[in-house]
């Protein structure tokens, strides 16, 4: 039992940050259409900036995030001005093929730059864990877990309560229509790119300095991007958040119990059994945001 | 006053407007008739901005306006109510109505519209907190064109506001039209309901495969023999 409370602990801090990392990419793909191969790197990316902010440059680690985050989102923006933009009107096979090519130039511009041994992001944080009866978490994870829920409850006001969420949600819905009413939709793209890829980045710095930062980090997070998309339904923003913390749990339950070595293993077996008897996604249809 | 001259427009190599020339003037309600695939959808894609044309001039009170945005378009008083109604599902009612308004900054102003829509069509008051994809279709026409008043246009064009509507909703439908227009508003609506649309105009144009093949008065038109046969008598009508 106190075995399981501390899984569910730890699944928590994971799923948070998983959440973080589904919700952009589903975003991306409910407004724009675009599959985004590049979500992987741009949580890499993150991770890297935050590394280099804090370890090369000196800069406080709590800043570091925030322009780590920001380096991701305009990372973003570039590649959907660069790279999309003037796809608006190719194929859905040319645009997946450009951002297959886009990710493997992001990998590898990453083993050039930073070489392909780990790195350690020191954070200011105490080593020694909180315990707090039979559950011991480090402080780092309980910060990381508040930063994503406030991430996700700042994402979720902005698209509800504001203009500009409520003009991007009409171009998720009816793009033309949008237009109509005066919806710049080329910039909706750019900041939903820019939004997705931010998110992404901000879940590659906050979980830099949890585990080690590598090149190929990025990969099986990509990967598990699309698990949790595939969980909580495509375009499906509540889903997202959904899929992201069942994943995190998953993982967390099935280390802990099953095998530490297929750890990774459980979320993608969840995902054959998910496309298998509910290929909808956890989520109903009718729930989406979008 | 819109004014378009030997307007052209083509979807790929496919030519859909082959030079449409129409005006409609101030206060004027204008209507475009004409068989399914005539090009009357395109003629209003093209005046809001959607389309571009490959040829000839659309101004707007002497200015040009082709190849403008939408959202340039719509900022100088031209509101588009499309084909299909195409109100965002997912979005409240309430929300569409503020979708129509987002390129106003007088708060004052637009919650005075607000009401004024909510006074005018106490159903989507009623509905106001609902997504827009659980209404009727009847409401969801009156949610589309609300929402393009929302930006208070100076001229507003309906494309087949009727479509699909049970009787009773048509004859609404129209006398919203009407009002519209004697609030002073020019009305450029596009309708298959020819008599209905005939009727209700101060001038029509009739369209045949993207060229204007007849343009007059309603009452001119309506005693057209062509006219009274192809759109009177036969199909259109019985639709
Ligand atoms: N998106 C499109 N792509 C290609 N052809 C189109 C498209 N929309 C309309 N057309 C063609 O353009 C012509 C005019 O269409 P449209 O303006 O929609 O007619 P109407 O509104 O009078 O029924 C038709 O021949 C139609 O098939
Ligand atoms: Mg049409």
């Amino acid at each position: 039992m106190d075995q399981a409370l501390q899984h569910l602990v730890n699944g928590t801090v994971l799923g948070g940050t998983y959440a973080l990392l589904g919700i952009g990419l589903t975003l991306i793909f409910g407004v724009m259409r675009v599959v985004n191969f590049t979500h992987g790197e741009l949580y890499a990316f993150g991770a890297y900036m935050v590394y280099a902010l804090v370890s090369l440059l000196g800069i406080n680690f709590y800043l570091s995030l925030l322009l780590a985050a920001l380096l991701g989102a305009a990372l973003g923006a570039a590649i959907e001005l660069l790279l999309l933009r003037p796809l608006r009107r190719a194929d859905i096979d040319s645009v997946m093929l450009v951002m297959i090519g886009a990710a493997l130039v992001l990998q590898n511009a990453e083993m050039w730059g930073w070489g392909g041994v780990a790195k350690l992001v020191p954070s200011p944080f105490a080593g020694t864990p909180l315990v707090v009866g039979p559950i011991s978490v480090m402080p780092l994870r309980i910060f990381v877990l508040l930063v994503a829920c406030a991430l996700l409850l700042g994402f979720w006001l902005l698209l509800d309560r504001t203009r500009a969420g409520t003009a991007m949600r009409a171009t998720f819905q009816d793009a033309e229509a949008a237009a109509l009413m005066g919806v710049r939709v080329g910039w909706v793209n750019t900041a939903t790119f820019a939004i997705g890829s931010g998110l992404a980045a901000a879940a590659g710095a906050l979980l830099g300095p949890v585990f080690m930062v590598s090149p190929t980090m990025g990969d099986l997070v990509g990967l598990k991007a699309f698990a949790i998309v595939i969980l909580g339904g495509l375009g499906n923003l509540p889903g997202a958040a959904i899929g992201g913390f069942a994943l995190g749990y998953i993982e967390e339950f099935g280390g802990g119990y099953v095998s530490t070595e297929y750890r990774d293993a459980f979320g993608f077996l969840l995902i054959i059994l998910v496309l298998a008897i509910r290929p909808q996604g956890l989520v109903a249809p009718r729930e989406r945001v979008g | 006053m819109l004014r378009l001259e030997e307007v052209e427009v083509a979807y790929g190599r496919v030519a859909a407007l082959r030079g449409i020339s129409l005006e409609v003037r101030e206060g004027e309600l204008v209507s475009l008739i004409g068989a399914n695939g005539a090009g009357k959808s395109t003629t209003l894609k093209t005046v809001s901005g959607l389309l571009k044309p490959a040829a000839g001039r659309v101004t707007w009170d002497g200015q040009p306006i082709a190849g403008l945005s939408p959202r340039e378009i719509l900022r100088r008083g031209i509101a588009h109510c499309p084909e299909g109604r195409r109100v965002f599902p997912h979005l409240s009612v309430r929300e569409n109505l503020m979708m129509g308004a987002l390129l106003r900054r007088d708060a004052a102003g637009i919650a005075q519209d607000l009401d004024a829509m909510y006074a005018r069509f106490p159903r989507l008051q009623e509905r106001a907190g609902q997504a827009a994809g659980t209404l009727s279709g009847g409401e969801q026409q009156m949610l589309a064109i609300a929402r393009a008043l929302m930006s208070r246009p100076r001229l507003v064009m309906f494309d087949e506001p009727s479509l699909g509507l049970a009787p009773a909703l048509v004859q609404q439908v129209f006398e919203i039209v009407q009002e519209v227009r004697r609030q002073g508003l020019m009305v450029l609506m596009v309708e298959q309901n020819a008599l209905a649309a005939l009727g209700l105009c101060d001038r029509a144009y009739l369209l045949e495969t993207g060229r204007v093949v007849r343009a007059g008065s309603g009452p001119a038109l309506m005693a057209s023999a062509d006219v009274r046969e192809a759109y009177l008598g036969g199909r259109a009508f019985a639709a």
